[in-house]
């Protein structure tokens, strides 16, 4: 049920979501907005299209590297046989990509 | 009256949850300054604590918890989150929080069983 969040999906399709919206740019305040809404919207466009009866939650955040440090945890109260979760990290020249991905399955 | 009752029991109380977060969030870092060898703790902790606070409330809800630090240095972050859920019974919640030395930000997603 969860292949589809698997290991190797996951850093291939967000990796290259990711890297389409931001792939060779530099940090821009002016345009940070825009990316992380593009990067959710494509993300969670691509899961809908697959059809499987789950909820959705994409999480994208996107940071300048200038040294500062930047921690990050998830933690999920949910029916562990049937939920799961998928996190990407990605990063250019000039900034950190973090993606997750949680996918909560819907009862029938 | 009691449908009002019953409602507010299986309702996402934003404010609810905004104060379990912001309460985790001073018992856990508080005036601390960032320190890179106690803040993988740090956001461990607060998850677990605002998940455990929630989970009291014994509503009917999933809930995922989400928690990013971020020390102060002139770095920009920007955060974005999108949904596919039930509008009418999912709601989300999000605490940007600081103190002098870091920026915390905790997102609750709760939907409904």
């Amino acid at each position: 049920i969860m292949e589809h969040l698997g290991h190797e999906y996951c850093l291939k399709s967000h990796g290259k979501c990711i890297e389409g919206i931001i792939g060779g740019v530099d940090y821009s305040q002016n345009k940070v907005n825009q990316w992380t809404a593009s990067i959710v919207e494509h993300t969670l466009t691509q899961l809908v299209k697959q059809g499987k009866p789950f909820k959705y939650i994409v999480n994208c955040a996107v940071m300048q590297k200038s040294g500062a440090g930047l921690h990050t945890a998830n933690s999920c109260y949910w029916d562990t046989t049937t939920d799961g979760s998928c996190t990407v990290r990605w990063e250019n020249r000039t900034m950190y990509c973090v993606v997750s991905v949680f996918a909560v399955a819907i009862a029938l | 009256m009691d449908d009002d009752q019953s409602a507010e029991e299986t309702a996402f109380v934003v404010d609810e949850v905004s104060s379990i977060v912001k309460e985790s969030l001073e018992a856990v870092i508080g005036r601390n300054p960032y320190e890179h060898k106690r803040v993988n703790q740090w956001v461990s902790s607060v998850v677990e604590q605002s998940l455990g606070q929630l989970s009291k409330l014994s509503k009917p809800f999933k809930y995922i918890v989400t928690c990013i630090i971020m020390q102060k240095n002139g770095a920009g972050l920007q955060s974005a989150s999108s949904c596919f859920w039930d509008n009418t019974t999912d709601g989300s919640c999000s605490v940007r929080w600081e103190n002098k030395h870091l920026y915390c930000i905790v997102s609750v997603f709760g939907l409904a069983i």
